[in-house]
């Protein structure tokens, strides 16, 4: 089964990690995957590195431009990934811009996901009208293609790409690109509990999710969290135990 | 919602007519629907890039099999013969197998199959590879299929279509000899077909519009994408409204000061000795440049959806100053991004901005171009999109874009085509243009796309040649990517990684190309070449004294080329160079760099 299935039958809230992989070097990626999953993160989500990330803050594009000057490519990050020899005990995703998709091969791509045990993919800037450029190759892996849905996704979109979703969905919190944020709107409350109300897969909230309270407020109303830039900061800081009380304001308190 | 596949094309019109189809196949087995590697290819030029190319084989060898998937290339492969499980499994790609049922025992046979999904037809009669022949669907009735990786084949055509999906819901429907008359495709029937299966079903339909060939479409994040829909609606309903058509030819004319003359370059013409040459003078527009064109048309539009805040991006600083000159006529919040290093080398032009009142933010990030202007402006527009309208520059970006870029620009190409019928009985042998995005290309070159006598030039840059790393020859140069929105063609590193370009001429200096010029050159309708920063600013000086007119330095690059090409025509022909702006925002670049001119 892949373990985005799993995740969903344990029914515990998901604190999903997002790392951008070779910032600090790509050897660094091995020990924050380790750290993480240590930490009790439910699910770690892998960025790519590339040129013109339109979709993520000055925090994640910063990070990616640290990457890029180490030589990160989308090959090496598989490349190292399939070389781990640890226990990989919870699901791994890519989450990468179209272009380096394209020009390392949409099938290639997936079989190589397949090979490093990768268990979803997430590309920004691939919306569900065009899912099937890359659908077929990663379901012949039984990898799962996660959509995403914004504040400004209409009614008949949310329908249309909550009935295909799989894995979970990525429901954005904001309007806007990824970064740390101090307030969440309150109708943001009231769209997750639509999407939530609808989703045939867990729901998780991402993009601006760095504190606590950020977490209380949405708590009722989500599967769980996605949180990216404010752990990115921290590993780039040196000071990735801060982010501990934020996974464990997730994964332990009232859950479900 | 049940996906559509048309089989067995052969011609291009064909093709083109099943643009909304969700899979194209093409048969390599004997057939008399037969293609080879080099017909699939080219006709898959004509194929926008997210639909799947399928190939049609019976007992081919793996190699075979292979050779074809890398030559077309496909995304799929379908198998009619009696291939092995092991032959099935060794295919890369997605794999169809097809399954000829007559009763209930051959629909268990189904279900062992090794690959990705399973296609049903009628028996076949002559030969394999799908027959025409009417399916029993109720066979399918209580067989326990996984509907997900169900193909149904068979005697499809308009008229039962809805019902054959109605009784088994399968993941997709293939129709081939259905969609013919006499033997041969139809594309009338191609297209009632598609709109049987997707306008019947309750789902948003999904339309294949806004691709060229195989670039373009929409590849924008999520937030962005109900703007973009928005905005694809609210152009395709003013794109037929008299009322708009007229308000914007008001402003060109009363604000613009159109129609610009096509003037006889007597001077130019002896000194080459070749064609007559004419210039289309687009740098006689309100604001220097055709910037301006798009820029009118798109406020409008703004307006019109109810937006009065405008961001866009600027490379030489002429789109930034159309802009902004439009947003101050009608009174609209303006935001200019433009990168550090072209706000160095345009100075005038962000003053020009400030003085209109806009305001221009200064973009550092990567090579500080018109690229990173783009993304800063893409990243405002998702965060501001319910307000905010994006005001590209250029034929680029998310579809509508670069259609709509084109139908404000396609005023230059008009006016050329009435002008040179007046003043010379014809049409033109030649016309050049510079191409950065794109957009005064498009503009000049789209109402000639049918005029196959004309042959049409577009020139890029190639900054300090296009074996350096210093060029923006994204055409000559560049591959397949996707880049602010759009599939086109890219200069990119091995890992996709988009690359600075480089131009001494602003405007031109970026990465990518416009999807339909993307296609016109792998069509072979326009013929792309690039010309130096060296030989630009030579024509810079050469038709400032023959002419009298200083041109851009974008422009002074088709100049350059026209030189070029005018030697090898003749004095019965007739070359149309596209001067799209004048020189004014670069007079500091041709100062320092023509210091010492005599
Ligand atoms: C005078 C002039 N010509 C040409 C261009 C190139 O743009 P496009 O290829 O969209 O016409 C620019 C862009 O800034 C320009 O200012």
């Amino acid at each position: 089964m892949n373990r985005l299935e799993q995740l969903k039958s344990s029914g515990k809230k998901a604190f999903v990690a997002y790392i951008m992989a070779g910032d600090g070097g790509l050897d660094r990626l091995k020990e924050q995957v380790q750290y993480l999953q240590k930490a009790g993160v439910t699910a770690i989500e892998i960025g790519i590195p590339f040129s013109d990330p339109v979709a993520d803050g000055p925090t994640i594009e910063a990070a990616g431009n640290r990457a890029l000057k180490q030589g990160v490519t989308l090959q090496k990050v598989l490349e190292e990934m399939k070389s781990w020899t640890f226990q990989v005990e919870i699901p791994l995703l890519v989450m990468t811009y179209l272009n380096p998709v394209l020009k390392f091969g949409v099938e290639r791509f997936a079989a190589e996901c397949g090979k490093a045990g990768v268990s979803g993919v997430i590309i920004p800037d691939l919306p569900h009208e065009h899912k099937q450029l890359v659908q077929p190759y990663v379901d012949k892996e039984n990898i799962k293609l996660i959509q995403l849905v914004t504040l400004t996704t209409t009614d008949t979109r949310l329908e249309d790409i909550l009935r295909e979703a799989e894995g979970f969905v990525y429901a954005v919190t904001v309007k806007g690109i990824t970064g740390s944020r101090d307030e969440m709107s309150e109708d943001v409350k009231a769209f997750m509990r639509k999407v939530r109300g609808k989703s045939p897969v867990p729901v998780y909230a991402g993009f601006g999710i760095s504190k606590s309270s950020h977490v209380d407020m949405l708590r009722d109303d989500v599967d769980g969290f996605i949180v990216g830039s404010a752990i990115v900061e921290a590993f780039n800081a040196d000071k990735i135990q801060e982010i501990e009380p934020l996974i464990h304001a997730v994964t332990n308190a009232h859950s479900v | 919602m049940t996906k559509v596949k048309i089989c067995g094309l052969k011609e291009e019109q064909h093709v083109k007519a099943a643009k909304r189809a969700d899979a194209i196949g093409f048969v390599f087995a004997p057939s008399k629907r037969q293609v080879t590697i080099a017909q699939a290819a080219e006709l898959a030029k004509h194929i926008p890039v997210d639909t799947d190319k399928i190939g049609v084989f019976v007992n081919a060898s793996l190699q075979e099999i292979e050779d074809t998937v890398a030559g077309v290339p496909l995304t799929m492969v379908q198998l009619h013969g009696d291939e092995p499980d092991d032959l099935i499994q060794a295919i890369r790609v997605p794999v169809i197998q097809a399954f000829s049922i007559r009763t209930k025992e051959d629909v268990e046979k189904l279900k062992n199959s090794k690959a990705d999904y399973v296609l049903v037809d009628a028996p076949g009669t002559d030969y394999r590879g799908g027959s025409g022949n009417v399916f029993d669907w109720s066979l399918l009735h209580g067989a326990d299929i996984d509907l997900s990786r169900l193909i149904v084949a068979g005697g499809l055509n308009p008229g039962n279509v809805h019902a054959a999906i109605g009784q088994t819901t399968p993941y997709m429907v293939d129709v081939s000899s259905g969609v013919e008359t006499d033997g041969r495709k139809d594309s009338a029937k191609i297209q009632e077909f598609i709109k049987q299966v997707k306008d019947d079903s309750m789902e948003q339909t999904i339309e294949k519009t806004g691709f060229f060939g195989k670039y373009g479409g929409q590849f924008v994040p999520e937030t962005l994408m109900k703007a973009v829909k928005e905005l694809e609606d609210a152009y395709e309903e003013v794109k037929e409204d008299p009322e708009f058509q007229r308000e914007y030819h008001h402003y060109l004319s009363e604000y613009v000061g159109r129609e610009q003359p096509l003037t006889f370059a007597q001077r130019m013409t002896e000194a080459l000795g070749g064609p007559k040459i004419y210039l289309k003078r687009e740098d006689l527009n309100h604001t220097g440049a055709h910037k301006v064109n798009n820029a009118i048309g798109q406020a409008l539009l703004a307006m019109r959806m109810g937006k009065r805040k405008i961001v866009a991006e600027t490379g030489a600083g002429q789109h930034g100053v159309a802009t902004a000159t439009i947003c101050a006529l009608f009174d609209l919040d303006c935001v200019i991004f433009m990168g550090e290093e072209d706000i160095k080398r345009q100075q005038l032009n962000v003053f020009r901005m400030k003085l209109l009142g806009a305001r221009v933010e200064s973009v550092t990030k990567g090579s500080a171009t018109l690229k990173d202007a783009v993304n800063e402006a893409l990243r405002y527009w998702v965060a501001n999109v319910e307000d905010t309208h994006y005001l590209i520059g250029s034929a680029l970006g998310p579809h509508p874009f670069p259609t709509m870029v084109r139908d404000f620009q396609s005023v230059i190409g008009q006016e050329t085509k009435r002008q040179i019928l007046d003043k010379e009985g014809r049409l033109p042998d030649a016309i050049l243009a510079c191409v950065g995005g794109g957009s005064n290309a498009i503009g000049m070159f789209y109402p000639f796309i049918q005029d196959k006598e004309v042959q049409l030039i577009g020139v890029e840059a190639a900054g300090e040649g296009v074996d350096t790393d210093k060029h923006a020859a994204t055409l000559t140069k560049g591959t397949e990517g996707v880049l602010h929105g759009a599939l086109m063609k890219l200069l990119q590193d091995d890992s996709g990684q988009v690359q600075e370009a480089h131009s001494i001429s602003a405007g031109l200096d970026y990465p990518g190309i416009g999807p339909e010029h993307a296609h016109l050159a792998d069509i072979g309708r326009v013929e792309y070449r690039s010309i130096t920063d060296k030989e630009a600013l030579a024509a810079v000086i050469s038709m400032s004294r023959l002419e009298g007119i200083i041109p851009a330095l974008e422009s002074a690059h088709a100049i350059a080329e026209a030189e070029k090409q005018a030697k090898m025509m003749t004095a019965d022909q007739i070359l149309v160079i596209c001067v799209s702006g004048r020189g004014d925002k670069d007079m500091a670049t041709y100062a320092e760099k023509l210091e010492g001119l005599s």
